[in-house]
């Protein structure tokens, strides 16, 4: 039996703004998407829930200083989602098999928002295959006292909201009202998050599993994040072994389309430190 | 057989609460905190009296269903209800439709409860399976994406409990269980009746072609209902046959009054707030990430922009009234647009006929009933005027001498081993002294007690 049984195929979308044509390379019977650029250190990098398909501004800083390579996830941008993709298990050994066929055994890892949930369990199933891990305004812990919003719950409009303290930037990211294929596009892959993400938004063992962590860690956070609550990314922090936490000033949850050149220049510094 | 089969659909709506201007929305988020047990307990009990009373005023089968956290429908268990109404009724069906079987941790629950119901009610129960709707999701701990997927596991799993000899072994994706061996086992053979509410995706009306289930369809205009019908019929001709009419209903709430003014006047404000008030839900609540499949959300998403179809809260009056989202006036009127409607849409029955619309009165309610019973129903009736389940024999006998003479003794009469006796002692006659030999357990009391000193 394959690992992809049924995928539902739709024309994807190519928003107008960066974007650039992926590679594909066929992994367990799924072909992923991915785009890479640049030379050095391997750096891996795992997409939030939306702004896929596209080369952004972070990414084309990246690659000046390091050889930046950005799969797609299941349900995301250009890769389908197989009807039987269910968990970050199954995402964790795809992109193991992936990173591998590309020759990629040993790779700095980042990961944004719900990516940076993904990342902390790639690290925590291969450990050693992580020279660095960087999580960006992370999900995945439970905060007790204060669980934050439910991004599911929200319109697009306070989404958005939510998502960008900069407003200019916001503007300049504002998905088209009138792009009827982008909107489902949207849904698919919300709905590809839901699947990952819906219940529980934590996983308890994360905290025990990320004990075994040797590499060093970084944990950027926002100055002030209206999605996700702050003490997430400083949860991360505390849990995380040889971490540490930086803050980009004047961002919300949004910190690479936000503050790309700030953000850029404490990844490049942390990888060329831990390499 | 009847024209037309009438069901008095309750949702047990609870209306005192804020204003809908206040808030976004009446499902998953608006505290529960308004809920004041106390008018609760009045409401409720009123609703069930009404429940009760369809069968005295001759309707098809009283139906109730499942919602959760929200003011709309205040029935989180039917299955609970039910078990009141078919003790306080004797012949009426009465249908759960229906339980929500993907929210479920352990869908043999709900095979086990509808047993025992259909067996307590003697095969009155029509069983019918939904999904839930969006909003419910977010009360739940299961991801809307698993939605379709978990139904139709645990919809598998309920059919072959009901219908193969257990124990066997249930090796699922989302329930393994090492026994599936549910007692009581339902009354109705193969099992009872199953109905299952759409809103028109064609995977769900391909699903109930397959297995030949009956359609219920929920609130929409009747252009609407019409297309959706005829695919269905389609469906069911891809499948190898031609479906019968009573695989059609529609859910068309219904009020009558005197004159086609005076049913306006007393209804309005009550079936406004129905779908104003009590399906206010914006969007994202209705459509959670996965609960539709991408094709389906693009169908939809399509006919929304169109302004072919509309959010239930964003219909007006007037809207509901044009596109016969409901059915008000004298019972000329209803009788008219009735049949009309039917015959337009092909629908042997409709659901929502003179229920409890919102924040209306009992008295309203028990009003509407009777006109439309009197005034309407003998219409779409043969001479008779019965409903017809009460010319066909029931499933269970109504006196123990009928349920001897039919079913005489039980295949397996209750035998077992009793200490000191041989043989196996038939319990029916256990207590008889040519069975039992009192003196035998005298002698063993007598044995058992210490000896004094």
């Amino acid at each position: 039996m394959s690992y992809v049984d049924v995928i539902d195929k739709t024309e994807i979308p190519k928003p107008d703004k960066y974007y650039t044509e992926p590679s594909f390379e066929e992994t367990l019977g799924l072909r992923i998407a991915y785009r890479r650029e640049g030379s050095g250190e391997a750096v891996v990098f795992l997409h939030g829930a939306g702004y896929t398909r596209r080369w952004l501004p972070m990414y084309q800083m990246m690659a000046k200083g390091v050889d930046f390579v950005a799969p797609e996830a299941p349900g995301f941008g250009e890769t389908p989602l197989p009807t039987s993709f269910r968990d970050f298990g199954d995402l964790v050994i795809l992109y193991d098999q992936f990173l591998q066929q590309l020759g990629l055994q040993e790779i700095h890892l980042i990961g944004y928002s719900m990516g940076g949930w993904a990342a902390a369990e790639f690290a925590s199933y291969y450990p050693n295959r992580v020279k660095s891990l960087t999580l960006i305004t992370p999900i995945g812990l439970r905060l007790e006292e204060n669980p934050g919003v439910d991004l599911f719950q929200l319109s697009p409009p306070e989404l958005m909201d939510r998502l960008f303290n900069d407003k200019a930037v916001m503007e300049e990211y504002m998905p088209d009202p009138d792009n009827f294929d982008e909107g489902i596009h949207l849904y698919a892959e919300f709905s590809a998050a839901a699947r990952l993400i819906w219940a529980p938004r934590y996983n308890l063992a994360l905290e025990r599993r990320l004990q075994r962590l040797t590499c060093p860690s970084l944990v950027v956070r926002a100055e002030d994040d209206r999605l996700v609550p702050n003490e997430m990314a400083e949860k991360f922090a505390d849990v995380l072994p040889a971490s540490r936490l930086e803050m980009i000033p004047e961002t919300g949850h949004e910190i690479c389309l936000e503050r790309p050149e700030q953000l850029t220049n404490v990844l490049l510094r942390f990888i060329k430190e831990a390499s | 057989m009847n024209k037309l089969r009438f069901y008095f659909f309750h949702l047990m709506p609870y209306p005192y609460i804020p204003p809908e201007t206040e808030y976004d929305s009446t499902w998953v988020t608006l505290s529960n905190k308004y809920y004041d047990p106390q008018r609760g307990r009045v409401l409720y009990n009123e609703y069930i009296d009404q429940l009760c009373a369809a069968e005295k005023f001759g309707f098809d089968a009283a139906i109730v269903n499942e919602h959760h956290a929200n003011y709309y429908g205040t029935m989180p268990s039917p299955n609970i209800i039910t078990a009141m109404l078919i003790q306080r009724t004797s012949r009426m069906p009465v249908g759960m439709i229906g339980n929500a079987i993907p929210l479920h941790g352990n869908p043999l629950r709900v095979a086990e409860e509808v047993a025992m119901l259909d067996v307590i009610s003697g095969g009155r129960i029509i069983s019918g399976f939904v999904r839930g709707i969006g909003p419910e999701y977010f009360n739940n701990g299961v991801a809307p994406a698993d939605s379709v997927a978990r139904f139709d596991e645990a919809h598998d799993l309920i059919i072959k409990a009901w219908t193969e000899d257990g124990p066997f072994t249930w090796q699922g994706e989302y329930f393994y269980i090492p026994n599936v061996n549910p007692i009581p086992r339902p009354m109705q053979q193969p099992h009872p009746p199953i109905w299952i509410p759409g809103q028109g995706s064609l995977e769900t009306l391909r699903f109930i072609a397959e297995h030949k289930y009956t359609y219920m369809m929920i609130y929409a205009p009747q252009w609407f209902t019409k297309a959706v019908f005829s695919g269905l019929r389609d469906e069911c001709l891809r499948c190898g046959y031609e479906a019968p009419l009573s695989m059609f209903n529609a859910a068309v709430p219904t009020y009558v009054a005197e004159t086609d003014e005076q049913a306006h006047r007393e209804a309005k404000a009550h079936l406004s707030w129905l779908f104003n008030t009590g399906l206010k839900i914006p969007q994202q609540l209705f459509f959670p990430p996965g609960y539709m499949t991408v094709k389906s959300f693009r169908n939809f998403a399509g006919a929304y922009l169109k302004g072919k179809v509309k959010n239930p809260c964003e219909l007006t009056y007037d809207d509901m009234i044009k596109h016969r989202y409901i059915i008000v006036g004298s019972p000329e009127t209803v009788k008219n647009s009735m049949g009309e409607y039917c015959e337009d849409v092909v629908a042997g029955g409709i659901l929502n006929v003179g229920s409890a619309f919102g924040p209306m009165p009992n008295w309203m309610v028990m009003k509407n009933m009777q006109i439309f019973a009197e005034e309407v129903m003998p219409e779409f009736r043969e001479a008779d005027g019965k409903p017809d389940y009460l010319r066909e024999e029931p499933l269970a006998p109504v006196t123990y001498a009928e349920g001897a003479a039919r079913f005489g003794e039980p295949e397996e009469s209750a035998r077992s081993k009793v200490t000191g006796i041989d043989d196996l002692i038939e319990h029916r006659t256990a207590h008889v002294p040519e069975v039992i030999d009192a003196s035998q357990i005298d002698k063993a009391v007598h044995d058992s007690k210490p000896s004094r000193s």
